[in-house]
C-alpha cells in the first residue's frame, strides 16, 4: 500500500527519537550543560548551544493546550482521514508537541484536557507517531 | 518619544481577485508605476528596489530577486540595489523597517517597495498544500495533517478559552470587514455579507467555518519611502513612520507559549513609547487579519477597545464604517482577499491612505494617527507600526 501522507524526513540528530517512536516511547533532550529540556529535538540546545544533548522518556502525560477538529479542506495525503483532531499537548516535564487526538471519543476533547501518549503507524510505512487520548471523558460529555 | 525620520510618499495597487489572464509583472509594474506617479516621483528617482518574496511562481521570484523591475521600469544605471525583504505577511511591517533604516542613515534616498503575486490563480487544493508548508513544520507538524486553516482554528479554540470569546463574537469580525470592503472597488468581495451567513457556512476546522477563512487573490501593491525632510519636498501628504515594536515568538506554532496574546502586547508597548502616542491617539486600527482571531487578539494588545473585550466591541459594530475605532478598513484578507505576502502588504497601504485622505467612499474623517499590525507564517512574529500625518 502506498499513502501519499506526508512522513517525517528524520535528520542525523532527530532519528533517535523517531527510533524511540517505533518502540512505543516519548523522549525529548536534556541538555548535559545546563538541564534544559528540548521538544522538539534540536542540534544544539537552544539556552546554551551546547551539543551534549541527551535522551529521556517522557512520562507520556500531559494536557492539551489547544485543539481543532479538521472536518473539510484537509492538505493532500489527510483526505480519508477527516474528521481528525490536531492538538498542541503540553507534557508535564514542560514541553509541547504538535500530535493528534485519537479515540472515538477524541472530539470531546477541551483545552487542558488530560490526555496520554499512544503510538500511531502511518498506514504503509514504518513510520510512528507519538498521538494521544483523552484520560476521560469530560463531565457532561 | 523620538522625531519621525521617514516617510511615505506614495502608494499604488491593483484590485485583488481572481486574474488569471493578469501576469504578476504586469500587476507589479501598474501598482509600482501608480505608486510613483501618486509621490510625483520617476523612475529615477529610486535607488533602492525592495520586493517581497513571491510564492505562486518561484521563477517569478527569481526575476524579482534578479532586478527585473529596474529593467522593466527604466531603473537600469539609476538603482543602487535590488533587494528582497520577505518575512510572510510581516514584510508589509518588515520592509517597512529595513526602507526606514536605510534612508534614515543614509543608505538610501528613495525605496520602492513592491509586492505581486497570483496565489489566487492556482488550483484550490495547491494553495491549501502551499499554506500548509508556511511555517508548518516539515517534521514535527505536517504529519498530523496541521495547515493553514488549522492554525487559525488553534489560535481561536485557545484565545475562546482565556477570553470567553463566542463564536458570534468571531463572526462580527468577518461581518464588520466586509462591510468595509462593500466600500473598497479593489476588494475580491463586495457583496454584504450577515452574521447568519457567517454562523451558516461549512465547519473548516472548529470552530473556524468557511466564510472565517480566507480565500487566496492575485493582487499587488507598491509603496515609497524618503527620509522625513526629503519627503516634505516631495509631497503635500507624507505619512510618517512614527514607531514600530516587534517579537519573534515561534516558528512552528506548537512552541509558542501564548498563543493567545503572541508577541503583541510587547510589540504595541513599544511601538506606542517611540511613537509618542497612546491608544487615545489611534483613529485607524489596520490590523492584519488572514482569520478573524488575529485582529481581536492585536485590538486587545493595543488597547483599542474602549476596556471591553476585543470580541464584544467587535460585535458591537464600533469597528465597522460609521464605527468609534475603523478597524482594517479595507475589508482584510477575510474579503479583500489574501495575496501572499502582500495580504498585509495591502492592510498597511491602506493604513496610508487613509492617513494620506485618499480612501473615498471609505475615509475616516479627521484620521491623523494609524496603527498597523502584522505577523508572519503561522503567526511567527508579532508587528505594530504607528504612523501619522505628523512628524
Ligand atoms: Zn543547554
Amino acid at each position: 500500500m502506498t499513502t501519499t501522507r506526508p512522513v517525517p524526513t528524520p535528520s542525523s540528530w532527530s532519528e533517535p527519537f523517531w527510533a524511540a517512536a517505533r518502540e512505543e516511547r516519548l523522549t525529548f533532550q536534556v541538555c548535559g550543560s545546563c538541564g534544559t529540556a528540548t521538544m522538539y529535538p534540536k542540534r544544539l540546545c537552544p539556552t546554551c548551544l551546547s551539543d551534549a544533548l541527551t535522551w529521556q522518556d517522557a512520562a507520556g502525560t500531559g494536557e492539551v493546550y489547544t485543539w481543532t477538529e479538521q472536518v473539510a479542506g484537509p492538505p493532500s495525503g489527510f483526505e480519508d482521514r477527516v474528521p481528525y483532531v490536531v492538538a498542541v499537548v503540553r507534557l508535564d516535564e514542560g514541553v509541547q508537541l504538535m500530535s493528534n487526538i485519537v479515540g472515538p471519543d477524541a472530539a470531546n476533547v477541551q483545552c487542558g484536557a488530560r490526555v496520554t501518549v499512544a503510538f500511531e503507524t502511518v498506514p504503509g510505512t514504518d513510520v510512528v507517531l507519538p498521538v494521544f487520548t483523552l484520560d476521560e471523558a469530560p463531565a457532561g460529555a | 518619544m523620538r522625531r519621525a525620520t521617514a516617510a511615505v510618499v506614495g502608494i499604488g495597487e491593483v484590485p485583488s481577485g481572481k486574474f488569471p489572464d493578469r501576469s504578476e509583472l504586469e500587476a507589479a509594474v501598474l501598482s509600482a508605476a501608480a505608486a510613483l506617479r501618486d509621490a510625483g516621483l520617476s523612475p529615477r528617482d529610486i535607488d533602492v528596489v525592495m520586493p517581497v518574496g513571491a510564492l505562486a511562481s518561484s521563477q517569478f521570484n527569481v526575476d524579482l530577486v534578479f532586478s527585473r523591475i529596474c529593467e522593466e521600469l527604466g531603473m537600469l544605471r539609476g538603482a543602487t540595489m535590488n533587494v528582497q525583504v520577505m518575512s510572510g505577511g510581516a514584510s508589509s511591517s518588515t520592509m517597512l523597517a529595513v526602507a526606514e533604516a536605510l534612508v534614515t542613515t543614509g543608505a538610501a534616498r528613495r525605496v520602492l517597495v513592491l509586492h505581486s503575486d497570483k496565489v489566487g490563480s492556482l488550483p484550490p487544493q495547491r494553495g491549501v498544500d502551499l499554506f500548509a508548508t508556511t511555517g508548518v513544520s516539515e517534521e514535527w507538524e505536517r504529519p498530523y495533517g496541521h495547515n493553514m486553516n488549522a492554525v487559525g482554528a488553534m489560535t481561536s479554540r485557545r484565545y475562546m478559552y482565556e477570553t470567553a470569546t463566542t463564536e458570534e463574537e468571531l463572526a462580527a469580525v468577518c461581518v464588520s470587514l466586509r462591510k468595509w470592503a462593500m466600500l473598497n472597488p479593489h476588494a475580491m468581495y463586495r457583496s454584504e455579507l450577515t452574521m447568519e451567513e457567517v454562523l451558516g457556512s461549512k465547519m473548516v476546522a472548529t470552530p473556524l467555518r468557511s466564510r472565517e477563512c480566507n480565500m487566496l487573490a492575485d493582487g499587488a501593491a507598491a509603496y515609497v519611502v524618503a527620509s522625513a525632510s526629503d519627503a516634505e519636498e516631495i509631497t503635500e501628504t507624507p505619512v510618517y513612520v512614527r514607531g514600530h515594536g516587534s517579537l519573534v515568538t515561534h516558528y512552528s506554532m506548537s512552541q509558542d507559549l501564548d498563543l493567545a496574546h503572541l508577541g503583541f502586547p510587547e510589540a504595541a508597548k513599544v511601538a506606542y513609547e517611540e511613537s509618542g502616542l497612546g491608544p487615545d491617539d489611534i483613529h485607524v486600527a489596520a490590523c492584519y487579519d488572514a482569520y478573524p482571531v488575529y485582529p481581536l487578539i492585536a485590538m486587545d494588545a493595543l488597547g483599542l477597545c474602549r476596556g471591553e473585550r476585543a470580541g464584544a466591541f467587535v460585535a458591537a459594530g464600533h469597528t465597522s464604517p460609521g464605527g468609534v475605532m475603523p478597524m482594517t478598513t479595507n475589508g482584510g484578507m477575510l474579503s479583500q482577499g489574501h495575496t501572499g505576502a502582500g495580504g498585509g502588504i495591502a492592510v498597511l497601504v491602506e493604513a496610508f491612505r487613509q492617513l494620506m485622505g485618499k480612501a473615498g467612499e471609505r475615509q475616516v474623517q479627521g484620521a491623523v494617527n494609524a496603527v498597523e499590525t502584522a505577523s508572519g507564517g503561522t503567526w511567527m512574529d508579532s508587528h505594530v507600526t504607528v504612523l501619522s500625518k505628523e512628524r
